[in-house]
């Protein structure tokens, strides 16, 4: 409800037209002020883009010259090649991808339903009081209970990619519950007493019914802890142990020295770290604009 | 938009329950994979070996090759992920051999006790004592212990282009009268003489902060009675930064007189890539921009020499630091081959290749004299210990040393640094003392 009013305002941004503006065949004006602020603002991501892409296939001795906006001649393919090795990348990727598909997965499961739990007794004062208490995570700055998390994890033997995966459901269960409850709250509880009606359960009327509505609710957090676990770099810094099965920003830091970077390596590792991410987006944009209306009332 | 009620069936409780069980076990799962191995397996003994430079993890890779190939019940995992160290440490399985450069962090560690005592190894007699000093100056485990033997020292001067120096027929000067002569040599000849990246301020605090107060006084002794003062120092106290480092402030701004036009706004890489370009004589970097050089142009001939800061010959000498030290955790219980591993890494044959290799000078008493052209302008000042660790590395991560030094670059008001420098001090004294 909240979302369709937000969309009709949207949408309808353009739809206040001044009686006198010589608009064309459509009645549509282009604004050309604001193109050109857009493309601008634009330029904040393609530019860096843009960079890391000249960069990945530049020779050492291309890097120092000009300003760096000039592209590479000849371009060096083999930078892709060396960083493959040198990171070793499909053992790197394929524990970043384990910890990632778990973290989403777990983060939809465990958010949702706790989600559902509290927004569907809020009458109750433990769930309330539960609500709270998730919230109250927030709180909490990450870096200061980072040793004793080391600590505990170890004695629980989750110094691996488990245990990052663990942390980073548990990491965002505030955030994405407080997400869910929102919306959880403006589906009309109707449609679950006519599914009760017909006799489900709870759990069936969260599976068939609650959990498929969730669904621009789940882009949002599934993107959310795609993004968050992929380029996560403290946490499996820090918590995995055995180096082979650290994780690719963590492996990334190969190329910087204390004093020395291999930007051409490093850029075109990143490039290929980076591939992932941005075919989710672009498979994934039209949820995560819908998306991010959805969180937008709380 | 308000809570909405719905019954709750106990049933459904319960599967929500056997729900949560299910994703739970999930989760755990994949731990039996990866279970912590048993660091003795088949008679193999696993080492974890972690070490501080990302640069050299291909070269060390074909050391711990050439290791295991002798040393076949040994096997070495190398980690560079050094960021890992600590929470070894709090994880009590910290890896079996580290390196770490040696300065006041590390030595944080082994007032701790964190690593085992070297001295009874045998290839602990071959190290230079010199050296060794370096590393025990910072403080040892119960007053004697020997915490890290060092693996590889990095010498530092001025970095020059020798055919700008050829060209313009100006000899390595060998004394600062000279070395000012040098700089008006280049100067008439619209070269730029000293390349300054003051954007990022710590290459001027190791580069000629570090030169001047390394080549003027003795930094050792001058922070050792500083610290012996405590909390007590004020300005004009005679153990004091205002009463030692005045003379020698002056030489600083002629140095950054003769840095090339726009200093300001050039970092550490654009430094790198002007030098390489044969933009100025002389950089006052060590030698881990060498690399960078070389990589942006081949062709490049380069030099170092110490900075002469005084007109007496005997005074000048390069800053050092101990860019690896080789330690073994206190209580690794692969203690045996960890000091199997640490002896073939000191073999000459490993160390002094090393540091050949990666424009470095070896800690062996008898190392042979380095012949990379790069750097054989130090060799003297190494072999005879002319040498100071620079004095930047003595003060603690909370006094921002590099800013006070670029604003005084910048502000040239050489009282208000010292003063700001005696102050910090002083506060960090007192935040520290028992």
């Amino acid at each position: 409800m909240t979302a369709s009013t937000l969309s009709d305002t949207m949408g309808g941004a353009a739809a206040p037209v001044r009686k006198a503006r010589r608009s064309s065949r459509e009645g549509y004006k282009v604004n050309w002020w604001l193109t050109a602020l857009m493309i601008v603002a634009s330029l904040t991501v393609l530019l860096p883009l843009y960079f890391t892409v000249a960069m990945a296939l530049k020779t050492p001795d291309q890097i120092g010259t000009g300003t760096g906006l000039a592209w590479p001649s000849p371009m060096n393919w083999e930078n892709f090649a060396a960083a493959y090795v040198a990171t070793n990348f499909p053992r790197a990727f394929m524990s970043t991808a384990f910890v990632t598909v778990l973290s989403v997965l777990g983060s939809l499961a465990s958010s949702s339903l706790v989600a559902y739990a509290i927004a569907r007794n809020w009458n109750r004062k433990f769930f309330r009081g539960s609500f709270i208490y998730l919230l109250s995570a927030m709180f909490i700055p990450f870096p200061v209970i980072i040793l004793p998390l080391i600590k505990q994890t170890a004695l629980l033997g989750l110094d691996n990619p488990a245990g990052v995966v663990f942390l980073h459901v548990l990491g965002g269960i505030s955030f994405n519950t407080l997400l869910y409850i929102a919306f959880v709250r403006s589906i009309p509880v109707e449609l679950e007493e006519s599914a009760r009606m017909d006799g489900a359960t709870t759990w069936q009327v969260f599976r068939k019914i609650i959990f498929p509505l969730l669904a621009p609710m789940n882009a949002t957090v599934g993107i959310f802890a795609f993004l968050g676990s992929w380029n996560d770099f403290l946490l499996p810094q820090m918590m995995i142990a055995d180096p082979s099965l650290q994780t690719l920003p963590v492996v990334q830091m190969l190329f910087q020295g204390e004093f020395n970077t291999n930007y051409s390596l490093a850029f075109a590792s990143y490039l290929m770290a980076m591939a992932p991410t941005l075919v989710v987006y672009i498979l994934a944009q039209r949820w995560v604009l819908s998306g991010v209306m959805r969180g937008a009332v709380k | 938009m308000r809570a909405a009620r719905s019954g709750n069936a106990p049933i459904g409780r319960r599967a929500l329950l056997k729900f949560a069980g299910l994703a739970g076990a999930a989760a755990v799962l994949p731990l039996s994979g990866c279970g912590a191995t048993p660091s003795t397996q088949n008679g193999v003994t696993t080492l974890r070996f972690m070490q501080n430079k990302p640069e050299v993890v291909a070269y060390f890779n074909q050391v711990i090759k050439d290791f295991e190939a002798l040393n076949p019940d040994i096997r070495v995992i190398q980690d560079f992920n050094e960021g890992n160290f600590v929470p070894g440490l709090v994880r009590n399985d910290p890896p079996d051999v580290v390196t770490r450069g040696f300065a006041q962090a590390t030595a944080d560690f082994v007032k701790k006790g964190i690593f085992a005592d070297l001295a009874d190894m045998p290839v602990a007699a071959t190290i230079d004592p010199k050296m060794q000093e370096l590393i025990s100056s910072w403080g040892q485990y119960n007053g004697n212990e020997v915490s890290a033997l060092p693996f590889s020292l990095a010498a530092a001067g001025v970095i020059y282009n020798r055919d700008i120096f050829e060209a313009n027929g100006v000899a390595v000067p060998t004394s600062w009268d000279e070395f000012v002569a040098a700089c008006e040599t280049f100067k008439a000849a619209g070269i730029a003489p000293i390349y300054g990246t003051y954007k990022d301020p710590w290459t001027l605090s190791q580069g000629m902060f570090d030169y001047v107060a390394g080549g003027s006084l003795d930094v050792a002794e001058f922070f050792s009675k500083l610290t012996a003062r405590g909390a007590a120092i004020s300005a004009d106290a005679p153990e004091s930064f205002t009463s030692n480092f005045s003379p020698a402030l002056p030489k600083m701004l002629q140095l950054a007189s003769f840095a090339q036009n726009g200093a300001a706004s050039k970092n550490y890489a654009d430094g790198n890539a002007a030098f390489a370009k044969g933009q100025a004589a002389m950089y006052l970097q060590g030698p881990w921009a060498l690399s960078q050089l070389v990589a942006a142009n081949k062709g490049i001939r380069l030099g170092s020499f110490p900075l002469p800061v005084t007109n007496n010959e005997a005074d000048t000498k390069a800053r050092v630091n101990v860019d690896m030290a080789l330690s073994i955790t206190r209580n690794t219980p692969n203690m045996a081959a960890a000091q199997r591993f640490v002896n073939y890494l000191l073999e000459p044959s490993v160390v002094n290749t090393y540091n050949e290799k990666n424009a470095a000078f070896s800690p062996l008493k008898d190392a042979p004299a380095v012949e990379n052209p790069q750097i054989s302008g130090l060799g003297a000042s190494v072999k005879e210990a002319r040498y100071y660790q620079g004095a930047g590395t003595y003060f603690p991560p909370s006094v921002p040393l590099n800013n006070y030094v670029q604003s005084f670059v910048y502000g040239k008001n050489g009282d208000q640094f010292l003063a700001a420098l005696d102050d910090e001090w002083r506060r960090v004294a007192e935040r520290t003392a028992v």
